[in-house]
């Protein structure tokens, strides 16, 4: 296998983890080292040729060879199935519509979250329940912190440099969360967003850390509750629109559907309920005011808006689609809400992971 | 024990950079408005020109989260300093 990628020699196991630190090849932790034969066996797993490239990673433009991929995947702790994970998160993150240009450097403090559905997500061991978006369990954290590691190495978007972002959050590190396809009444986002029922497939969405939401109770109750949390007016989406992301678990997604309740006429009510008027959006100082002129400039308010009346009910997305509901964590009193970035961008985007599999 | 290493060689700039100027009495100044904060970019422009007597040109970026074409940067480039965005 003709690896290209510069080779390094040192003494031991301590000197080469500090030669990482000090080249700021790392984020901040310690990392497996990438040994040729650890970077071949990953290569060797997805059978492509190793300098084919899903392109240059902003800022700075490094290739994203599937060479330099595996490196980092290495480094993040992935073992060669996991590979085809990582490729297909990364591939859905270079889609001009998640704009991983600006979600890397953004004041903002989104980070790119990593979706995961289907078989491979259980086959794989990847948490879908309780603590979903915590540690403990090697899939979502090797997975997620090698898609971190190759944006810093080879997108180069360092804090004491180009990311801008002013408090950003722990997700920096990994962001990688499966969802529950077995104790769920509902099709999974992925097979809501184009991919066949059972297929394994990523959508990667840049947005902030869970927000929690005590929601227990009838689907009155819990809509009354998750309404609230949709618009706070500090979320970016109250001001720019954009997407969010709302995150039900298996109890308040079994609730709904004993009731009747679909997943659409749940996003459906969060569009049209989730809301603060116009007045009270204004209020929040003039910086604000120049994003809404720009998205409705731009066609995303929806026409019949009228944002410069007091009275408005200003929504929180373009449409109800753009309220994204995954069903993940344990069987208990809370759901989360991750507000987006706003009309920036961030978009979600979701992709097979069958193109990467030998 | 051989590694490989996760990086790639660092890159050569485009251009040599300008040498930086002693002072913006006078310079001409590439201001690049990327329409993230409309009103400060404009105080900003009227500070410039106002008080250090600064040549002004307003260049308009077409988004604020993308980079800018490279038309306009090499429009940036002419002038003595860029200041090459508002971040938010």
């Amino acid at each position: 296998m003709r690896l290209v990628s510069e080779r390094l020699t040192v003494d031991d196991y301590e000197e080469a983890i500090e030669l990482f630190y000090r080249n700021h090849w790392t984020d901040g932790l310690p990392i497996v080292l990438p040994t040729p034969r650890r970077v071949e066996a990953m290569l060797a797993h997805v059978g492509r040729d190793p300098q084919e490239s899903l392109g240059p990673v902003p800022p700075k433009g490094g290739a994203a060879t599937l060479e330099k991929l595996a490196i980092n995947a290495v480094m993040g702790g992935c073992l060669p199935e996991h590979f085809p994970v990582v490729l297909a998160a990364m591939d859905a993150m270079m889609d001009p519509a998640h704009n991983l240009n600006g979600v890397l450097q953004t004041t903002h403090m989104c980070v790119s979250l990593v979706i995961v559905n289907g078989p491979i997500g259980r086959r794989l061991g990847f948490n879908s329940r309780d603590g979903v978006f915590g540690n403990g369990y090697r899939a979502n954290a090797a997975v997620g912190r090698a898609v971190r590691l190759a944006l810093w190495n080879l997108g180069g978007a360092f804090p004491w440099d180009t990311d801008k972002s002013t408090l950003s959050h722990p997700g920096e590190y990994a962001f990688c969360i499966a969802e529950e396809e077995e104790d769920t009444p509902w099709a999974p986002l992925a097979t809501e967003r184009g991919c066949p029922a059972g297929a394994d497939a990523v959508t990667v969405f840049a947005c902030e850390g869970p927000h929690s939401v005590f929601c227990y109770g009838t689907p009155e109750e819990m809509l009354h509750v998750l309404t609230d949390s949709l618009c706070a007016l500090g979320n970016n989406n109250v001001h720019v629109l954009g997407q969010t992301l709302v995150t039900l678990n298996p109890l308040n997604a079994e609730e709904f559907a004993k009731r009747g309740w679909t997943k659409d006429d749940v996003r459906r009510y969060l569009w049209e309920h989730a809301r603060r008027s116009a007045a009270e959006v204004r209020a929040c100082g003039v910086v604000h005011e120049q994003f809404r002129r720009m998205e409705r400039d731009a066609g995303r308010y929806p026409r019949r808006y009228d944002i410069d009346n007091p009275t408005t009910r200003l929504p929180i997305t373009p449409s109800p689609d753009d309220i994204h509901i995954v069903v993940a964590g344990g069987r208990s009193y809370f759901a989360a809400v991750l507000p987006g970035w706003g009309g920036f961008g961030g978009f979600a985007v979701t992709r097979e992971v069958a193109p990467w599999k030998s | 024990m051989e590694i490989l290493s996760p990086v790639w060689p660092a890159a050569v700039a485009a251009r040599p950079a300008k040498q930086r100027p002693s002072s913006l009495a006078g310079a001409s100044i590439a201001l690049v408005d990327d329409n993230l904060d409309v009103p400060f970019t404009t105080r900003l422009e009227t500070l410039l020109t106002e008080r250090l007597g600064a040549r002004v040109r307003r260049l308009v970026k077409p988004s604020g989260t993308a980079p800018s074409p490279a038309s306009l940067i090499d429009d940036a480039a002419r002038s003595d300093v860029a200041v090459v965005g508002i971040g938010l």
